[in-house]
């Protein structure tokens, strides 16, 4: 009884002379009761704030609701919504952009990322402040961040056009970011790449120092070459871990919002309307609830697809 | 991990040559990836006319301009009018005087930093509070479906956040929450809950039981145990989860651009509407920018030893 | 002999593994149909492809391991 730090050596005593039912006869609550009286309130919470309102957007999906028509008489239209959703070729164009800008932010993110991983892998010295620099732009908040590139890629002053003439000798004003239709798309992928590449580097330099280091040692016994190693042990071994990366960037950027509205809000015309932004549009602009909710499904029932293969990854990686 | 740092002269050290190279190459990147930070830093220390310069100006005299644009409303005046004020006081007056302005009162710059930190707390000690207990209930006790209520409290964190927008939305405006700091704060710990689970469950998995049955011999019932052996044990988890959730509250902008508008408006969606005369005011803007990215830094610097973790919902652990 | 060849029979139905492989491929294959370029009919298509997988997940999420 001497209060909250019980020395590991007493622990250890009581615990091997511990009866197993002894949480049978403890006083007060039953284990059962102080399990449901904790794990509830989330779940409530949860309910309230994320399924209720989940089921509300299914209902609403196959309805003609308008949120700023409330007194307007809602209809229901069956799959009217999905319908006309999957075979909108506006959508299905905003789709593609999304996919370009998923599918190249992962390659961009993955490799450099696993390459930064690989050489701080090799513990140089202060290896450890370096990293720590790297990380800081992925823990900013990707909406200010987002509107303050837009200072950098204005097309005059802008430094970041400043930079790529001042290497390539282009004059900096004849080419703009986030203007042009073709570099529109480039611009939010620069973006999203700076901020997350130390997501993946992270992750990955967990994979790489996952690899026992005999493994490695008895590689070398064999004489197989780095290059060998590198493809053989190196790879395979920190390839969960790269998955897992993946995934998360994969689902965190198919639902891209804060960043792209900023930093062009879909724009010029639709070359950067990834799925969020259409999605904000129908809803907030256009006002037809009924219509985005069904693309809010859509949209969900495809990230908890990709959450379930996640949460295996995840698994995977745990048992490592 | 840390067997091989053990073996200093094992054949899998790399050659020193290999380091410098790596060295150089992380530094390098490292330097560049910091060019944008450092030019927000830059910008908000300069006069409007230097920050839309060309070429970008690095030499320049500073100046609090920036900043006195982001704190205080300001409105022209003519030089006559001008000369029958009082001499300026503070510092932030007299740079607006020198460009024949007054200051007219406060901007909501503070007030939107306010509600940012009301919100990012409010919301940080509910979801901590109600993610310890929760995750201690799912460490300890054998809970039906687990597996199943563990991945439902993560995959809602997984939503995209403009699909759950919309209901929230219409709720809300039936509740009278929109635009309250209680609705967001709601919001922001339904959000921030499922990662506060996750990641304290890892934590307390790894305080060994025994310490709890020892204490419960020792006559603590079980309530007793968890407050007085497990949370004292907790700490650095709770907290690396108390700033983990704290940054998310802090960054959000999705729920905050849709469902905010005046009075319980956080800084993010405030700080691109900062617009001065004759277009974007980029140092305001930096002003702004860098103020709230600071706490950021702090917390990033006190937390890179649990980042792995945080980022991967406690899955891996270094 | 029989009883024991049924179980594993059952067994080897019921697995989680292969399951669980075919489901992912099923969200895998609806989410590349959402965002390919090629055809608007793989596109409409995706939706029940993806549903069709998310199902068989937390269904099959119940089977022995």
């Amino acid at each position: 009884m001497t209060g909250s730090h019980i020395p590991d050596a007493l622990a250890n005593r009581l615990a091997t002379a511990t009866p197993p039912k002894l949480a049978a006869r403890v006083r007060g609550l039953s284990d059962k009761a102080i399990a449901w009286l904790f794990i509830t309130p989330t779940m409530i919470l949860l309910l309230a704030i994320n399924i209720f309102p989940l089921i509300w957007t299914i209902r609403l999906s196959f309805t003609n609701f308008r949120a700023n028509r409330t007194n307007a008489v809602v209809k229901g239209i069956g799959l009217d919504n999905y319908t006309s959703i999957l075979t909108d070729p506006d959508i299905w164009a905003a789709m593609q952009s999304t996919a370009h800008f998923v599918f190249w932010t992962i390659t961009l993110q993955t490799l450099i990322g696993f390459t930064l991983a690989y050489l701080l892998d090799r513990k140089f010295r202060g290896h450890g402040f370096w990293t720590t620099i790297i990380l800081i732009p992925m823990m900013l908040s990707p909406a200010v961040v987002g509107n303050f590139w837009r200072f950098l890629y204005q097309p005059q002053i802008g430094l970041f056009n400043y930079i790529i003439s001042f290497f390539t000798g282009v004059d900096p004003s004849s080419f703009e970011m986030i203007g042009s239709v073709t570099l529109a798309p480039w611009s939010i992928i620069i973006v999203d790449t700076w901020m997350w590449t130390p997501y993946v580097m992270l992750i990955c330099l967990a994979g790489l120092r996952s690899i026992p280091d005999y493994i490695y040692e008895a590689a070398e016994v064999d004489r197989a070459s780095t290059w060998r190693q590198f493809w053989s042990i190196t790879i395979p071994m920190a390839l969960p871990f790269i998955m897992l990366a993946v995934l998360f960037r994969g689902i965190e950027n198919f639902k891209m919002f804060d960043m792209v509205n900023l930093l062009t809000s879909g724009g010029p015309g639709s070359t950067t309307e990834v799925a969020s932004i259409t999605l904000k549009r129908e809803a907030f602009e256009k006002w037809r609830t009924g219509f985005s909710s069904a693309f809010a499904i859509i949209l969900f029932v495809t990230v908890f697809g990709l959450a379930n293969i996640y949460v295996k990854a995840l698994n995977q990686v745990k048992s490592r | 991990m840390s067997a091989r740092s053990s073996t200093a002269h094992s054949v899998v050290e790399p050659s020193s040559t290999s380091k410098l190279v790596a060295s150089v190459l992380v530094v390098v990147y490292a330097l560049v990836t910091m060019i944008p930070l450092f030019w927000i830093v830059v910008t908000s220390l300069k006069s409007p006319p230097d920050s839309i310069s060309y070429p970008p100006k690095i030499v320049f005299t500073p100046t609090i301009e920036g900043y006195c644009n982001l704190f205080t409303n300001q409105t022209r005046q003519t030089p006559e009018f001008l000369a029958t004020l009082p001499p300026a006081t503070t510092a932030c007056e007299k740079v607006t005087r020198e460009r024949n302005m007054v200051i007219v009162g406060p901007s909501n710059f503070t007030k939107r930093f306010f509600n940012s930190l009301v919100i990012a707390f409010g919301s940080t000690a509910l979801s901590v509070f109600l993610g310890t207990i929760a995750a201690y209930g799912f460490s300890r006790f054998k809970v039906p479906l687990k597996d199943d209520l563990l991945f439902f409290i993560l995959s809602t964190r997984m939503m995209p956040p403009i699909a759950v927008a919309i209901p929230i939305y219409l709720m809300y405006r039936e509740l009278g929450l929109s635009d309250t700091k209680i609705g967001m704060i709601l919001l922001y710990t339904a959000v921030n809950v499922s990662l506060a689970v996750w990641l304290l469950k890892g934590f307390i998995d790894e305080i060994p039981r025994e310490y709890e049955e020892a204490a419960m011999i020792d006559g603590y019932t079980r309530l007793q145990a968890f407050r007085k052996v497990v949370l004292p044990q907790a700490t650095t988890g709770i907290v690396a989860t108390a700033i983990f959730c704290m940054i998310f509250a802090w960054n959000e902008y999705a729920f905050a651009v849709l469902l905010t508008s005046g009075d319980a408006q956080p800084a993010p969606p405030f700080i691109p509407t900062i617009i001065g005369e004759g277009g974007m005011d980029w140092p305001a803007v930096g002003a702004g920018t860098s103020l709230f990215l600071i706490p950021i830094l702090v917390f990033t610097i006190l937390l890179r030893k649990h980042l792995l973790r945080g980022i991967t919902f406690g899955a891996v652990r270094k | 002999m029989t009883d024991m060849s049924q179980k594993s029979l059952m067994a080897r139905i019921f697995c989680r593994g292969p399951w669980e492989t075919a489901a992912t491929a099923f969200i895998g294959a609806g989410v590349i149909m959402l965002m390919q370029p090629f055809a608007l009919a793989l596109y409409t298509w995706s939706f029940l492809t993806t549903l069709t997988g998310v199902v068989m997940f937390v269904i099959v999420s119940k089977f022995p391991e």
